[in-house]
């Protein structure tokens, strides 16, 4: 579904930073970022690790509280987590005595939704649909493979029909070849829900494959450094012509050297 | 399905993928095989006890035979004192006082150590106020409390089960503590993320992670409390397993004083099985290796 012209989340000069109690300083994690995401759009952060990425969609999501600034999800105030936000975690964050189908249905028994007994129950086979898992609804999270168990955080995330998915780089953790059918999964979800996706990565080729836009944020404090619009058409994820273009190849170049120096900065510890 | 959907192929399972082998020879080995092993090893263990304490020129006053401490366990374990008896010689008499004995002590030990626990990890202002009492306790050795709960309480059951309940509450209160402690941060934030309050926190996410923990201090437990018993008992009373070991030991009874050590195994093994099979049964998903 093609992005409306309509703002779901708005950030404005959003700032936040963390108490370093030991040394008796603040730690600014993110400095006044200004961002609008549009209504069914596919927005991408990249940037080195301990950027501020998460601290960003955590602050979306009412996990933590801002230093400074605004976001607004539909024009209000983000205070707490709500049902309209759901999020996949990295380390897949499952309860792990619970089986596959008990674990997407802990958003209902957290909140009232207002559902009856039968829309929770098709709603779950419809998430397992989704992301391919029925059949799996009795086994439990430590049975499965990683690629698997984060198809289960998908379903969770989509189980309260969220408008705005939040996702901390879910496929870090996944080998390279589940990867990309987890990534083609992503991208085919989101088409199909025309849900409004912020994703974190470091993966480039993620990136550009899964975003409409890909904002590159700088290392300590994060700032917006740029932000790459990506056109191509979807479905990209089977489509080698998107791979093999000299666009892509342009694009990823362009990325590369944006994220280059502060990662390089990173592993000098500056 | 939309059609994007239509487009994209991905994998899906083979339901042949899981065929049914039966029953083998191999698979029947590899069940019972732990259990034959074991079982085959201490039959060794006692024929051969049996051989160096019969063939061998070995005072049977430091070294009984196999086969006597099974009788003496046998009889002692079947026959029980008469009635108004002033002292019993039957292992099954001070085998039930002691192992009531533990249990109280294990289950007050629990009715203080797991809400206590779960307390200190919950709330830091609790935490800071007895944490130094429970590391305090927890370090001293408890035997050393003996002398001055037997000057409170004298030589009486409520004694021995005092020493019991302070021998297996630290590891419990311990283990719940670092249970809530260590839950996992990413799972309190994907149930904050679906809009769990704090009372949900603590009943879907921070009591299920702990439980297994608590198990392991209650296993901790037994194996500290049955310390606390047979102590209790050596020092003071007239009654238990403990009783019962420097009893025999001061009349000469060898025999019986393995038999009481024998069964004391028995019961701690038994025991600690017992809780291990629970923690599995509970937390299958801990893949702990066990020694």
């Amino acid at each position: 579904m093609p992005a409306s012209n309509e703002n779901i989340i708005v950030a404005e000069d959003l700032t936040i930073s963390y108490d370093l109690h030991r040394e008796r300083k603040k730690l600014i994690a993110l400095q006044n970022i200004s961002l609008d995401i549009k209504k069914g759009e596919f927005v991408v952060l990249v940037g080195p690790s301990g950027c501020g990425k998460t601290s960003f969609i955590n602050a979306i999501s009412g996990l933590i509280p801002k230093s400074g600034g605004s976001v607004k999800v539909r024009g209000e105030e983000v205070t707490a987590p709500g049902p309209d936000r759901a999020m996949v975690f990295q380390d897949y964050a499952l309860l792990p005595w619970r089986t596959v189908e008990s674990n997407i249905r802990l958003p209902y028994e957290l909140q009232n939704l207002g559902l009856s007994e039968e829309e929770k129950q098709d709603r779950v086979k419809k998430s397992l649909e989704l992301v391919d898992l029925t059949g799996f609804e009795k086994s439990f999270p430590y049975e499965l493979s990683g690629g698997m168990k984060q198809r289960v955080g998908i379903a969770r995330a989509l189980a309260t029909n969220p408008d705005i998915l939040l996702a901390d780089e879910p496929f870090a953790a996944i080998d390279a070849m589940t990867r990309e059918a987890m990534q083609a999964e992503m991208e085919r979800i989101v088409m199909e829900t025309g849900q409004t996706c912020v994703f974190i990565t470091h993966s480039i080729d993620e990136a550009i494959l899964l975003g409409d836009r890909v904002v590159v944020i700088s290392y300590r404090p994060g700032k917006i450094k740029e932000i790459v619009d990506v056109d191509f058409p979807r479905p990209r994820m089977n489509n080698s012509e998107v791979k093999t273009s000299k666009k892509y190849a342009v694009l990823r170049d362009h990325i590369w050297n944006l994220v280059k120096d502060e990662a390089m900065q990173t592993t000098r510890g500056e | 399905m939309s059609k994007v959907a239509d487009q994209i192929t991905y994998e899906t399972d083979d339901p042949n993928r899981i065929q049914d082998v039966g029953w083998t020879f191999r698979e029947i080995w590899r069940r019972t095989r732990g259990f034959v092993v074991t079982s085959v090893n201490l039959i060794i263990f006692f024929i051969l006890w049996e051989i160096v304490t019969t063939y061998g020129n070995i005072n049977s006053l430091f070294l009984p035979k196999a086969s006597a401490m099974f009788q003496e366990l046998w009889v002692g374990m079947t026959t029980r004192a008469p009635e108004g008896a002033v002292f019993s010689g039957s292992i099954l008499d001070h085998f039930l006082h002691s192992f009531k004995n533990l249990m109280t002590g294990l289950g007050i030990a629990c009715a203080i150590g797991i809400p206590g626990g779960l307390l200190m990890g919950g709330n830091k202002y609790v935490e800071s106020i007895l944490s130094p009492y429970v590391w305090a306790l927890a370090s001293l050795p408890r035997i050393a409390l003996v002398p001055l709960f037997i000057l409170f309480l004298g030589f009486t059951t409520t004694m021995q089960v005092t020493i019991i309940v302070l021998s297996a509450v630290f590891p419990i209160i311990i283990n719940a503590w670092a249970g809530v402690k260590t839950t996992e941060k990413s799972l309190l934030a994907a149930a904050k993320v679906f809009g769990a309050n704090r009372t949900q926190l603590y009943y879907k996410v921070v009591l299920p992670y702990t439980l297994p923990f608590i198990i392991s201090g209650i296993q901790q437990g037994i194996g500290r409390g049955l310390i606390g018993v047979v102590i209790a008992e050596l020092f003071g009373g007239s009654n238990g397993l403990g009783y019962l070991i420097q009893r025999s030991a001061d009349t000469f009874n060898t025999a019986m004083t393995f038999a009481v050590l024998l069964l004391l195994i028995v019961m701690s093994l038994s025991l600690i099985n017992f809780t291990r099979w629970l923690e599995a049964k509970v937390a299958p998903w801990r893949n702990v290796n066990h020694l």
